[in-house]
Parts: C-alpha cells; sequence; structure tokens
C-alpha cells in the first residue's frame, strides 16, 4: 500500500491484532506517557488541537472543541461514550477498524476518560455487529488483565473501566443524545435541549465521539498533533481517516488514506476503477446522508472543507459509487425509504414529511409521476431543515442533490409515464409500505 | 425582563417566558400541538414555528422552544412560517382519519380547528393510511389510535406528570404508537386526564361517547365535591343529564388536571332512584303537603317537649348556603345549632383544623408544589385526595423531598421515604424529625413560647431505635429545607394531632423557615361545616338579648340571642336513646353510611318520632324518612359555595336546570314528544330555599324578614363577611384569619401509644373507589373499584395464621363478615387497614379505637 498506514499499521491476515502485538507497535505507549508524564488536560487538548482532528461520526466537529464544553469543575462520575452503532448505509469503517486493531480504540477510549477525568466508558455498539461487541469485551479483559484498564492503570491512581453495551438498533443512536437515552432505557429520542458536557448518562458530563476518532487520539499524544496533521493531503485535512467505498467498482473496501485525497486518486487508484462495462455516473461522498455528486465532481478533495467548498458534507467519508445503468430517482428512493423507516417518530417533518417523500418519489418512479410532484419535493428536501435535530435534514441531502443535479432524469421519468431504466439490466422496484399487523 | 416585538407589538415578559406564551399573553394564538402549558414544550410538532426578524435569533424558529430575549422582532404572519405550518399541518393530516363527523372530538378539536385555520382543505396525498389497533383501556377513556397525531402529550402526561408507566410510546418512525403494552384497563387514577390532554380524538370519554357536540350541551363551570382540595371542572350536561366532566384550569388548586373521582363520581346526580318529588313515608305528595308535614310536626314536638328535641344535622358535603342557612333556621326556631359530623371525634380534629389555619400557615395545592420538604402526617394522598399525590409528584420533580408519616401501605408515583408508624406514633415522629431539624443558633432563637415546644419535643423516636438513623437524616434534608410543608390528615389520626402538626409548622416558621400547613378534611365542606361549628365571638353573643320562644310579635326576622351550641353526635344519640330527642331533621347526611355503628343509628332512627331528610342521593336514610324533601345536587339551578380544606370559598354556578331527565322519562333514548308546561322532576330545592318555606308553614304566611346570610354568619365569625366580595374573585377567597385566635403552641405532644400487647388497632380508611359517599352512587365508578381487602403487616398477619390472598373473617363487636386480606410489609405492624368499602358491611363498630386480638381476624378455609 503506497498510502501511511497508521490506523490500519497492525494489520493481520484474517483476524484482530493481538494485545501483544499492539504494544509491540507502540500500542499503550501514549497512555503509559499520559500517566507518567502527568499529562494535562490542557496538554491533551493542546495537541488535539494542533492535529486538526475532526470527528469521525459524520458531523465534523473539532474533538478538541467538544471536549472544552466539559467543564473543569464538572461534577463526577463523569461519563465517556464510543459509538459504533454505525448505522449510516455505506458506512463500515468503524467494524474494520475495531476488527483490525481493537486496542488502539480501547487506548484511545481511555485516554479520553483520563483526559476527561471519567470513571466509566460505554462502548456503544449495533445488535448485529454482536461478534464485535465480544471482541471487544475479550479484549478489553485482556488489557485489564494486562493492568491497561480498571482500577489504577499501569500503578497509577487512574481507575477507569469500558462497559460494552449493545443497542437495541436504531440510525438514530449514531446522534449522542439519542445514543445516551438508549443506554438509560429511554426511548432513543435525540434531546437539543440538554448539553452532553452538563447533563449527559444520569445527568452527568457524558463526552460521546465515535470509534474512529478516539482510535485516532494514541496516536496523535505518541507522535503529536503536528506529525498527525501532516498525515493528511491538504492544508485543513485531519490526518488519515477512513473511507468506505462501495457500488460498482473493482475493489470495494474500507481503506485508510489521508485526509483531501480527491476522490479520482480513491476511485482509479485504491478501487482499481469502475467495473468493466459501467462508468461513473455519480457518487454519494459520505454515507446516506449526504447529497449526490455528479461525475464532474470527481476532482473533488475528500475532506471536510473540500466538500464544504462545494457546498456540502464529507459525512462519515462511506462514498457509494453509480454507474450509468443506475436510475438515481430510484437510488433516493431506496435511500429515503431507509431513512422513513428509521425515524424515530419524534417530530412532524420527518416522521410524516419522510413517509410523504417516499411516496411521491415511489409514484414518480413508477411512472405515475407529476410536474408538481417537483415543486413539492423540493419544498419538503428544504423544509427537512426545520426538523427537531439532523436526521431530517440529512435524509433530505440525497433527495436534495437529486434535484440539484439530476433533475431532467426525474423530469423523464415523469414525461416517459415510466422509470427510463426499466428494462435495463435491474430489478424493477415495488413501492414498499410498512407491513400491516 | 426582556421586551420584545410580535407582530409589531411590543411585550416585556417574565425571564424564562418562551415566545408561544409571550405571544398569548398579546392573544396572538400561535398553533400548537405539543405544547402544552403544564406539560411544557418539547419541539416535536413543529407546528408554532415562526419568524424571527431581528434579535439573537434569526429565521424559522420554533416558537415553543425559543426563550423570549430582548431586541427579538418576531412575525408569527411571515410567508415561510405560514407555509411551513402549512406543510406540518398536511403532514399531519396524511395519517388522520377523516372521521370527524362521527369522532366525539369534532367541534372542539385542535386539529381540526388547526387545520382549518391553517387552510388545508385539500388533500394531495395519494398514499394509503396507516391504521392501528385501538386498545380497549377500561372503562373511562377510548382509545382511536388511528386519528393520532403523535405529539406526545399522553405520554408525557401520563409518564413524566403523573408517573405512572402503563401507558407509552412503542414502534417508530410513522408507526409510533401510544397506548398500553397490551390491552387493559389504565393503572393511574388519572387516566381521565388523557381525554383533556389530547389535542384531538385518541382519547374520548367513553361513558358520555356520542352524546352529543359540544355546543349541543349546556355547560358551565363547576367544582369537584369528592374530596376537601375542592378542584374546578367544566360540567356538560343535555336532555336534563350531566353528561361529562372536563378539568377547568385553576392556578392555585388544581392547575389544569383532575382525578377520575373527580371526572366520574358525578353520575349520582343523573341516579336513576334520585328522590325527585317529596314524601311522607313511602306516598309521593304534593310538595306543600310534605312541607307543612315537616313544618307541623317539628313546631309541635318544639312545642310539646321544648326545643330541646330537635335537632338538625347537615354534612360536609352540604354547600355553604345550606349549612349557614340550617344554622339560621335552628336559630329562628331556638334549636340548638346543627352537628355536621356523625363522628364526635373526627369533628374534633375538623375543628381543630378550622381554627389552627390562618393566612400565615395556609397553603395552596398548587403551592405545595414548589415546597421543598414536604411531611405528610396520617395522610395518604391517592387514597383521601388523589389530587394531592400528583401536587406532590411535581414538589418531587423539582426535587422537593416528600416523607410520609402514616401506617397505611401508603403508595405514590415518585420518590418518596415512607415511615410506617403506627397513629399513636405519628406525632412523635413527627416532633423528632422536627427538632432534629433545627441548628443551635436557631434554637437560640426562638421566642419563649416557641423554645417551650420546641424542648418538649423528643430527641428520638421512642422505642424504636431502628428510626433513629432514617429520622435523623429526614432532620438533615429538613434542615436544609427553606420552605416545608406539613401535609396533616384528619382522618386516621388523633385528635391532638391536628393541633401539633399547626404548632410543628409554626416551630419551623419561628425557626426562620418558609413553612406550611396543608390539613385534609373529611368531605367537600368540612371547612364549612367548622365555621360554622366554630363558637361565635363572645361579643357577638353578649349583644344579644336572650332568645325568645314561641316567635315573638314582631314576626320573623333576625332571630336573636346567643344560641347554643351544637351537640355532637354522641350526645344526640344518646338524647334520642333517652327520648328526649325527638325529631330529626337531616340535610344531605345519611347517618346509614357515615356512622361506624349502623346498628345504634338505624335503632335511633327507628325510635324517633318525626325523620325529616332533606337530600338528592337515594340513601338508606332518605328511604326510612318520614318526611322526605328532595335537594338538588350542585350542578342544577343554584350556585352554590364550597370551603375547600385550604379555607378557599369558591363558587360553583349552576350547569343545568335540573329537572327529570330525559332518558329517565321516555323509553327510548329519542326525545320524548309529550309537551309540557312545566318541567317534570323540577321540584326539588336547595336547602336554603327549603327552610325559608318550612319556616313559612310553620308560621303560618309569616315571611321571614330578608336577612342575608353571610352578613348574619359574619355577626358571629368575620370571616364569613369576605363572602360579599366572592362574586369578584373567580379563584375563591380564603376565609381564613391572619392570625388564629387560638394560642400558638400549646400543642403538648402526646407520647407514643403503645396497643394492648398481642393486639391490633382497626384503621378505617378510604381509598380512591369504593369508599366515597357521592362517587358510590355512580355506577360506573362502581364498576371501576377495586375489591376491598384488609391489609395487614406480615408480623400481625402470622399471628392470624393468614397469608396474602387468604379470606379472613372479621369479628367485630357488632358482627362479622368475611374479607380478603393483603399482608404487606410496606405498612406499620400493629394495625389493621381497613377501607370503608361500599361492597363491606363494615358498620359494625360501638366506639373508635378498635382493638382486635388474632381471634377477631380468622382465617377462612377454602
Amino acid at each position: 500500500m503506497k498510502y501511511e498506514q497508521v490506523l490500519f499499521k497492525n494489520r493481520q491476515d484474517g483476524r484482530p491484532a493481538t494485545l501483544e502485538e499492539y504494544r509491540a507497535s507502540g500500542g499503550y505507549q501514549a497512555l503509559s506517557d499520559a500517566l507518567q508524564k502527568n499529562y494535562t488536560r490542557d496538554d491533551l487538548i493542546k495537541m488535539l488541537k494542533e492535529s486538526g482532528l475532526k470527528g469521525r461520526g459524520g458531523a465534523g466537529f473539532p474533538t478538541w472543541r467538544k471536549w472544552t464544553f466539559l467543564r473543569a469543575d464538572a461534577p463526577h462520575p463523569r461519563y465517556i461514550g464510543a459509538n459504533t452503532d454505525e448505522m449510516e448505509p455505506g458506512t463500515f469503517k468503524d467494524r474494520t477498524l475495531v476488527n483490525i486493531d481493537p486496542h488502539l480504540v480501547i487506548e484511545g477510549i481511555t485516554l479520553a476518560g483520563y483526559a476527561n477525568k471519567a470513571q466509566k466508558a460505554f462502548y456503544f455498539i449495533r445488535p448485529t455487529y454482536e461478534i464485535d461487541a465480544q471482541l471487544v469485551e475479550r479484549e478489553a479483559q485482556a488489557a485489564r488483565d494486562a493492568g491497561l484498564l480498571g482500577n489504577n492503570i499501569l500503578g497509577s491512581d487512574f481507575s477507569f473501566d469500558i462497559i460494552v453495551h449493545r443497542s437495541a438498533g436504531r440510525y438514530i443512536c449514531g446522534e449522542a443524545t439519542a445514543m445516551v437515552n438508549a443506554i438509560m432505557g429511554n426511548r432513543a429520542h435525540p434531546q437539543k435541549t440538554v448539553h452532553m458536557t452538563e447533563t449527559g448518562l444520569w445527568a452527568k458530563p457524558t463526552i460521546v465521539n465515535n470509534a474512529e476518532t478516539m482510535a485516532c487520539i494514541p496516536l496523535i499524544v505518541r507522535n503529536g498533533g503536528k506529525w498527525f496533521k501532516n498525515l493528511a493531503r491538504t492544508e485543513d485535512g485531519d490526518g488519515n481517516r477512513l473511507y468506505c467505498i462501495s457500488g460498482k467498482v473493482n475493489k470495494p473496501g474500507c481503506y485508510e488514506l489521508p485526509a483531501g485525497i480527491p476522490f479520482r486518486e480513491i476511485l482509479e487508484e485504491v478501487a482499481e476503477g469502475m467495473l468493466p462495462g459501467s462508468e461513473l455516473k455519480a457518487f454519494i461522498p459520505g454515507g446516506a446522508s449526504t447529497t449526490f455528486l455528479p461525475a464532474k465532481y470527481i476532482d473533488v478533495p475528500m475532506d471536510t472543507q473540500g466538500l464544504k467548498d462545494i457546498g456540502h458534507r464529507l459525512g462519515t467519508g462511506a462514498i457509494m459509487v453509480f454507474d450509468q445503468k443506475t436510475c438515481i430517482v430510484g437510488a433516493t428512493l431506496n435511500l429515503i425509504e431507509y431513512f422513513a423507516r428509521e425515524s424515530c417518530g419524534f417530530c412532524t417533518p420527518c416522521r410524516e414529511g419522510l413517509p410523504y417523500i417516499r411516496d411521491l418519489l415511489g409514484r414518480i418512479e413508477r411512472g405515475e409521476g407529476k410536474e408538481e410532484y417537483i415543486t413539492m419535493l423540493r419544498e419538503m428536501g428544504h423544509l427537512m431543515n426545520h426538523a427537531y435535530c439532523a436526521f431530517a435534514p440529512g435524509a433530505a441531502e440525497p433527495l436534495l442533490g437529486m434535484l440539484q443535479y439530476f433533475e431532467d432524469e426525474v423530469r423523464e421519468h415523469i414525461s416517459q409515464r415510466q422509470c427510463p431504466f426499466e428494462g435495463m439490466d435491474r430489478p424493477s422496484r415495488q413501492l414498499w409500505y410498512p407491513p400491516e399487523e | 425582563m426582556p421586551k420584545l416585538t410580535i407582530d409589531n407589538r411590543e411585550i416585556e415578559v417574565p425571564e424564562g417566558t418562551n415566545v408561544l406564551e409571550a405571544a398569548e399573553k398579546l392573544g396572538i394564538m400561535i398553533p400548537r400541538f405539543c405544547y402544552h402549558p403544564a406539560l411544557g414544550s418539547i419541539g416535536a410538532c413543529r407546528v408554532c414555528a415562526v419568524m424571527f426578524l431581528e434579535g439573537p435569533v434569526k429565521g424559522l424558529e420554533i416558537s415553543c422552544m425559543t426563550a423570549a430575549k430582548d431586541g427579538m422582532v418576531v412575525s408569527t404572519t411571515h410567508p415561510e412560517a405560514v407555509e411551513f405550518r402549512r406543510y406540518v399541518i398536511e403532514w399531519l393530516m396524511l395519517n388522520h382519519p377523516l372521521d370527524c363527523p362521527v369522532c366525539d372530538e369534532g367541534g372542539h378539536c385542535l386539529l381540526q380547528d388547526t387545520t382549518v385555520s391553517g387552510g388545508h382543505s385539500i388533500r394531495r396525498y395519494l398514499g394509503p393510511k396507516r391504521t392501528y389497533h385501538n386498545q380497549d383501556l377500561g372503562l373511562f377513556v377510548m382509545h382511536e389510535m388511528n386519528r393520532c397525531i403523535q405529539c406526545w402529550r399522553c405520554r408525557r402526561f401520563y409518564q413524566d406528570f403523573a408517573g405512572y408507566r402503563d401507558l407509552g410510546a412503542m414502534g417508530i418512525g410513522n408507526r409510533t404508537y401510544f397506548g398500553r403494552f397490551q390491552d387493559g384497563p389504565l393503572e393511574s387514577p388519572f387516566a381521565g386526564n388523557l381525554i383533556d390532554v389530547c389535542p384531538t380524538g385518541v382519547y374520548v370519554d367513553k361513558p358520555s361517547r356520542y352524546k352529543g357536540r359540544r355546543w349541543n350541551f349546556e355547560r358551565g363551570p363547576s367544582l369537584c365535591i369528592h374530596c376537601s382540595l375542592g378542584c374546578n371542572l367544566v360540567g356538560s350536561a343535555r336532555y336534563r343529564e350531566m353528561v361529562r366532566l372536563e378539568a377547568r384550569l385553576h392556578e392555585a388548586v388544581n392547575g389544569y388536571f383532575i382525578c377520575d373521582r373527580g371526572r366520574y363520581g358525578f353520575y349520582y346526580a343523573n341516579h336513576a332512584d334520585r328522590p325527585r318529588t317529596a314524601r311522607l313515608r313511602d306516598q309521593e305528595v304534593p310538595w306543600d303537603e310534605a312541607l307543612a308535614a315537616a313544618a307541623d310536626g317539628l313546631k309541635r314536638i318544639s312545642e310539646a317537649h321544648g326545643p330541646s328535641a330537635v335537632a338538625c344535622l347537615g354534612s360536609p358535603r352540604n354547600s355553604l348556603e345550606a349549612q349557614g342557612a340550617l344554622k339560621l333556621y335552628c336559630r329562628t326556631h331556638g334549636w340548638r345549632d346543627p352537628q355536621f359530623f356523625w363522628d364526635p371525634g373526627l369533628e374534633r380534629k375538623v375543628r381543630t383544623a378550622v381554627a389552627r389555619l390562618d393566612e400565615r400557615l395556609a397553603v395552596s395545592l398548587r403551592g405545595l408544589e414548589t415546597a421543598d420538604f414536604i411531611l405528610a402526617l396520617g395522610a395518604d394522598p391517592i387514597n383521601e385526595a388523589p389530587m394531592l399525590a400528583l401536587a406532590l409528584r411535581q414538589a418531587a420533580r423539582q426535587g422537593g423531598r416528600i416523607v410520609v408519616l402514616d401506617p397505611r401501605p401508603v403508595f405514590l408515583s415518585c420518590d418518596f421515604t415512607h415511615l410506617a408508624l403506627a397513629p399513636g406514633g405519628l406525632e412523635a415522629g413527627l416532633g423528632a424529625l422536627v427538632k432534629g431539624a433545627l441548628t443551635p443558633e436557631q434554637i437560640a432563637g426562638l421566642p419563649e413560647p416557641a423554645r417551650k415546644f420546641f424542648d418538649a419535643l423528643p430527641d428520638q423516636y421512642p422505642g424504636d431505635p431502628n428510626l433513629a438513623e432514617p429520622l435523623g437524616t429526614l432532620a438533615q434534608d429538613l434542615q436544609h429545607s427553606k420552605n416545608p410543608v406539613v401535609v396533616c390528615g384528619a382522618d386516621i389520626v388523633r385528635e391532638t394531632t391536628p393541633a401539633f402538626a399547626a404548632d410543628a409548622a409554626l416551630l419551623l416558621q419561628a425557626a426562620g423557615k418558609q413553612a406550611g400547613l396543608f390539613y385534609l378534611l373529611p368531605g367537600a365542606n368540612a371547612f364549612g361545616a367548622g365555621l360554622i361549628l366554630a363558637p361565635e365571638s363572645p361579643e357577638a353573643a353578649a349583644q344579644r338579648p336572650a332568645a325568645r320562644w314561641p316567635w315573638g310579635a314582631a314576626g320573623l326576622g333576625e332571630p336573636l340571642g346567643p344560641g347554643q351550641p351544637a351537640d355532637n353526635a354522641e350526645a344526640i344519640l344518646e338524647a334520642i336513646d333517652q327520648g328526649e330527642i325527638k325529631a330529626l331533621v337531616l340535610v344531605e347526611n345519611d347517618p346509614l353510611w357515615e356512622s361506624y355503628d349502623e346498628e345504634r343509628v338505624a335503632w335511633a332512627l327507628d325510635k324517633l318520632e318525626l325523620l325529616v331528610v332533606l337530600d338528592y342521593l337515594p340513601s338508606p336514610t332518605a328511604r326510612r324518612a318520614h318526611v322526605l324533601l328532595p335537594t338538588l345536587p350542585l350542578f342544577e339551578r343554584t350556585p352554590a359555595v364550597f370551603v375547600n380544606q385550604e379555607g378557599r370559598a369558591q363558587t360553583a354556578p349552576p350547569v343545568l336546570l335540573g329537572g327529570m331527565p330525559l332518558s329517565q322519562m321516555s323509553p327510548e333514548l329519542h326525545p320524548p314528544r309529550d309537551y309540557l308546561n312545566y318541567v317534570p322532576g323540577g321540584e326539588p330545592l336547595t336547602p336554603a330555599e327549603i327552610f325559608r318555606e318550612l319556616t313559612q308553614a310553620a308560621t303560618r304566611l309569616q315571611t321571614m324578614g330578608q336577612v342575608n346570610l353571610w352578613d348574619w354568619l359574619a355577626r358571629g365569625n368575620p370571616v364569613f363577611s369576605r363572602l360579599a366580595a366572592l362574586d369578584a374573585h373567580p379563584e375563591g377567597l380564603r376565609l381564613l384569619p391572619e392570625a388564629s385566635s387560638q394560642s400558638d403552641f400549646a400543642a403538648s405532644l402526646q407520647p407514643p401509644e403503645t396497643p394492648p400487647a398481642g393486639q391490633v388497632e382497626l384503621l378505617l380508611v378510604d381509598w380512591t373507589f369504593g369508599t366515597e359517599e357521592l362517587a358510590a352512587y355512580s355506577d360506573i365508578l362502581q364498576e371501576a373499584e377495586a375489591l376491598p381487602e384488609l391489609a395487614l403487616h406480615p408480623q400481625d398477619a402470622e399471628k392470624s395464621g393468614l397469608r396474602d390472598g387468604n379470606r379472613a373473617a372479621l369479628h367485630l363487636p357488632k358482627g362479622s363478615f368475611a374479607v380478603k386480606v393483603k399482608v404487606t410489609a410496606a405498612m406499620a405492624p400493629g394495625v389493621a387497614v381497613l377501607p370503608r368499602h361500599r361492597r363491606l358491611d363494615w358498620r359494625k363498630l360501638s366506639k373508635m379505637p378498635v382493638y382486635l386480638t388474632p381471634e377477631h381476624i380468622d382465617k377462612v378455609q377454602g
């Protein structure tokens, strides 16, 4: 691999790296340094600030700033949440990461606990990742046995532990406040009125980061923030990050690449190009809650700023590639179906608006569309911004991308009174409705 | 105080007000579904979005979630906001069935109103509508889940506000479902409020379903008289019968909610057997004939045997007008003042409570919600006054500490500490707690009488070292509290306890706390009865010449003389036994319900020469009456004043005119086609009107001079003079003195009693359903009530060889009956708790308290 591997450095063939292998590669050095040299919270926040590390869960919020929201005199106990809900379609990076090097994540969580003087962490994982949950439990025990976790870590007075929490599995649990509700056994609703760093889990200060974000922390502490930042390809990039690429490419998969790498390079060199007979028509840059981009954006740098410059979001860096045989209306309908099903049901635009959008898209796809549906879809897509949380605006992203870049294709559906891709080598679609009770 | 501009009008609102509420102050009704003043803002429905033009927030935002800030310029009519709201309404209507014509909410439906005002009239969505299974939620609430717009109000009321868990949200997305895990009656006694909070027709009133649209009803404000709290209601009536009750907002009493006993207890007013015509024994007679019979009989007995041969009893369910007029009636005729209670001990407790409650101490029900430490003494809120339990939960939600000292297995739907002390130990428990709560500086600063009271308090609860630690911890919390409130029941406590509770609250005040006192009283107008019973000011009495008898030549005017204070019930029964009392006038009073000694009461009633009963209930006593004069329930024809347990006099205006319900006149439900020029069944009068007519009949046309009842009562007790202003105060007026005339800190602590060895004290208690007199005539509550159980502590149950679920024969002094046994450690040992349940034949006691040996509680085999 021509790209420097830091997160996947210990990648083994067909199995996760062991504690010994991780330690041999310099693992837990960061934790031991932090404990021995008594790094303060400010030291660690400074390192993170230097690294430019932004949250890998999709929102791209600077990690150091999230940590500074925790008041120095905040009460105890304090909690850490490490999120591997990973329900974004197209995204499978956390699972890959934890299967390659579980201790990198465990050390990262422990460092986050040390920095924020927390007592306990919840490793939040979706129920379909059962074997991964067992893996983390097993490796956490190995760390405990080695004195790297639990009471008096490495002989210091710092005690900290990780509890693996299997959720009931909902997309919205990727949202930190909803995740906290889920851990407490409440309905997984997001809460806009609470500040996690003040009233998170059981109304105590809580810091929630994505598992990949956690994994970057030991690397930054060990090698310095500057080093990490310089791994990136662009000025504003933040080190290496995990990109998942799926769709009509020769080598789909999860790759560790420098932030800011152009999409063309990922597609052509890393994923080894489009499948034979396929041409690039569109791609989604960062998971189902980001927009469709047409082929003309093939040179966009894949980092937060790069996407922002063209008016879009990077999300989780989960790239989905579509070829010329893909009906974008059908693809959007597929994604909207997912979001309409996953809506938590709390607020009206998301709960009722998404099924409405699904209905209209389904009609267009079946050739029953009308001209005015385009206006309605565009209006509703924009109004999703006034939903309670970021779920509905995210769900509207592919819809708005479709209308922005592929409106002609939508009109073709309406004027031809059928899907123009009908009969091509692809399954026809039925409109999905929830099963009757 | 932030000042903002909404729709070009400026308004200044208190800090913490949200923009929706600020607009409401200007009379601008921003549409809302999820926002509810009592449940707060959650930002779920999004229909209250408005445009923020200037200030700290910009753009389209949700008004209920945005705190009003200085400099905000808000437009509720901005095209963008209107367009978004139009979409929200369209979204909400996607799955909402267009069944308004057959929906009971139609006509007073927030969703219907908002849909019409939002201009959504054409349905664009062509997809199928989502359907749900409707659950059977019991007798009170109809569930029509298809109509749901997911505003979350029901769940927030049921789980967050009321603290019950059996109704909630299930499923996600647009399959989100509100209901129970499986069909079954709702467990909360506040479930009826779901009907009020639901903005559309998901929860509708089951008993009154299809009885009419809102505009078909005669509607009017009313009061609840099923306990002493005086919750506010709106009544609906149609075809001369009460159809439905809903909660009416009272900021100081019940807030937005009521309990199900209050909501569904009113069916006594529609009872098919309700007396509607005058009767002489079993004969229905013309009204005048019955009046003449009563008046002549009373006059004859009074003249033949002296005025002491006539006794009058009102009741705590009388209106204040009835109670006052009864007193005036007695005075006019030279009889003793009326009594209101059949239990002399209870009467003394009520009199003490009324005498001790003053403006320094009184706390309203809503005031209780802001208390940071509530000490309930001998009170079982959910059973005695359900809305008190809801208020305690609100106090707990705001961080208040709730402590209940009570022998019963008290349940509250919030965190609370229950110290299960026997009734004889309640004062010692409270005393020890209060004593431990004062700092040395506070003790040093106590003025003399308070200091003496304080010194007499025990340092710890005597006799039970296990209680030292919990009491110590609680005392610490009480020490840190700023506004503690002592809640004191009047039912199972000793006679000295109400006064002791008042002194304990005064002591906390003397220690610098904003302490309050909250009594629970037996009956909606027990406080009024206590005021009427209270001794009159000696000056007023001295100014009057002696009584004249028979009526003087001047005719009937204001009665003269100081009058003779009421006898207690024991003395009245004794005098009937001795043949001294020969005539009894019972005003809305049923001793066969009230008294714990049925045999003695029945014997006494039989011995009377004349029993005159005025009542609207088909009570067993009314059936024994020699003369029965029907009266009106509070919903009908005339306003009535009731004084709640905090001394608040409130008026219940009439909801309907009265008369025989059409459904009881015609065989079918259809309105009858007979045209009459009178209202059938319209004979009943209020007690006050009946007394006037009786007096007229007795004096043969001498009309009584115009006596202003409140003025006349105020002569003896100045608090009554406030009633003149009552009409101007819809929130009610407190009939309390600034400071009680009784001396503070006069109560002396009663040491804990130890019951005779090996015996348990029988406590007769109230239950939410099944023990309250009026509600017992409500057929729907009869169906809803739980079966009675005798509660025993495991220690005591073991002595009788009883286990949970066994049946026991309870041998009381005057008879035996069988009852199911509930064994629970959540109560005090040494007591047996028995509900005064409608279904139990429990009135077999000769005196209180009663102690039972294990042999008195016999296991019934099989």
